[in-house]
């Protein structure tokens, strides 16, 4: 394992953040409570970028045509087929509670303005 | 070994038969020849038109409304242990004139219940509805639950319902109600997605489809979110394309979930879970394809057997099923499977 400096923590806001490790590019974004996470920016589906995916929300709902969303900015969309994957636990939002999909992830550590992740 | 039979088709000799059980004004109607029939758009092409040609009446009609006739050709011919009535007279294929659909449906269950429910303890019964008035086949099916053999509900397959609709939801409130399945059964109404096609054969090919098309819909509308205890059977209409159905409708799933988030399963574990197949007509696969196909759905517990007497493409208890499955995949297709969906014990002896 090996520790690396990414980027300035002002430049990780609400929005997808690609970086180049030199290893393979990671995404990082701050979630709504602050957390900054790290995920590889390949789709464990198919390997699509998901540089290119949405940051949305959870679409919720009990009845039929009656559709809400809410944790906004925690779940990421795969750019070419849609899969969502929570940017909290990184399992696909499917096949929670029996993962079978999940985004790699990357611990975050920071220190002062200095955002480091550990590959 | 003891047998289910999850499709047999009892009927009456006319719908003159339905007279006494009638309301007024509905009664005067047909008593005074107002019936004219369902429109068949299609002409039958088997021996026994629509039938098997040694299915016939005492009065030489082709109708089975002779419990005798059925009690030797297949109960005690093949030693069953239930056999499931289904009927074909499906007053949901009226497609106005709700009241008098209603009022048949009602008419048809009385029937039933009087002239062969009553007559053998191996018959198990189903609500016919008209499902065109959803409260008023709701009222039906509370009517008519209490009745001991009676264990399912009937929703016919015609060419302009998809049940998943929000509107047909107080049927499947009412079947959750009493505990009762839910059986789909085709019309002489279903079609494929474009039509019957130009000929019977496509027509009957095409089948399938519309099965395809309801399971889709009552899923993807949260039927089966809905009432997580109801359980439903696909009768009839094919059971080799589940496999494809389910891997289709998981991936669909997987990147259209935002869409139908009511939806809180993967539709294959709905499916695995409490939808289950009658095996007629079974295509006529080798022991080797079937026990391949059982692999690919992933449970040996989707199938229940069924004849579909009197109908021309009956399949034989004894011919159908080949005899190299294995021993315990028979017995859950003939029996276990069946007595577990519909909550039967082997009758005493």
């Amino acid at each position: 394992m090996t520790r690396q400096r990414v980027c300035r923590l002002n430049e990780v806001t609400g929005k997808l953040l690609p970086v180049d490790t030199g290893r393979g590019t990671i995404l990082l974004t701050r979630l709504p409570s602050g957390a900054v996470k790290a995920v590889a920016s390949r789709c464990p589906h198919q390997g699509a970028d998901l540089a290119y995916g949405c940051l949305t929300g959870l679409s919720q709902g009990e009845r039929s045509n009656c559709l809400a969303s809410d944790r906004p900015g925690e779940i990421l969309r795969c750019p070419w087929h849609g899969f969502e994957f929570d940017l909290v636990t990184g399992v696909s939002v499917v096949d929670r509670g029996r993962p079978r999909l999940r985004l790699k992830q990357f611990r975050v550590e920071i220190e002062g303005d200095d955002v480091f992740v550990i590959l | 070994m003891l047998l289910l039979d999850a499709d047999v088709h009892e009927s009456f000799s006319g719908v003159r038969d339905l007279v006494p059980y009638l309301q007024e004004p509905y009664r005067e109607w047909i008593s005074r020849g107002a019936w004219r029939g369902f429109s068949q758009p299609f002409c039958y092409t088997s021996p026994g038109s629509g039938n098997r040609a040694d299915v016939r009446s005492g009065d030489g009609s082709a109708s089975v409304s002779d419990y005798g006739l059925m009690q030797r050709q297949l109960l005690d011919a093949y030693d069953e242990t239930y056999a499931v009535l289904t009927g074909y007279f499906y007053p949901t294929m009226l497609k106005l004139q709700y009241g008098l659909a209603t009022a048949l449906a009602a008419a048809y269950n009385d029937y039933v219940v009087e002239h062969w429910l009553a007559k053998d303890k191996r018959f198990i019964g189903s609500i016919q509805i008209n499902a065109r008035d959803p409260e008023a086949a709701a009222r039906e099916i509370d009517r008519m639950a209490a009745h001991p053999q009676i264990k399912q509900v009937m929703l016919p397959v015609v060419d302009d319902i998809a049940y998943g609709h929000p509107m047909y939801r107080p049927i499947f409130e009412a079947a959750a109600r009493h505990r009762l399945a839910v059986a789909l059964h085709h019309t002489i109404l279903a079609e494929g997605p474009f039509g019957m096609g130009l000929h019977y054969i496509e027509r009957h090919t095409l089948l399938p489809t519309s099965m395809m098309a309801e399971v889709i819909s009552l899923i993807l509308n949260g039927v089966f979110d809905s009432y997580s205890e109801l359980r439903f059977i696909i009768l009839e209409g094919g059971f080799s394309w589940l496999p494809h159905l389910m891997w289709r409708m998981d991936r669909e799933y997987r990147q259209g979930r935002v869409e139908v988030p009511w939806v809180k399963k993967l539709p294959s574990e709905h499916m695995r879970e409490r939808l289950r197949f009658s095996t007629q007509p079974t295509e006529d696969l080798s022991p080797d394809q079937w026990l391949k196909l059982i692999d690919l759905m992933g449970s040996d517990e989707y199938l229940i057997f069924s004849t579909d007497y009197p109908h021309f493409d009956f399949d034989d208890p004894e011919a159908s099923i080949p005899r190299a499955l294995p021993a315990d995949l028979r017995e859950k297709i003939f029996w276990k499977n069946g007595a577990k969906f519909y909550d039967l014990a082997a009758p005493a002896q």
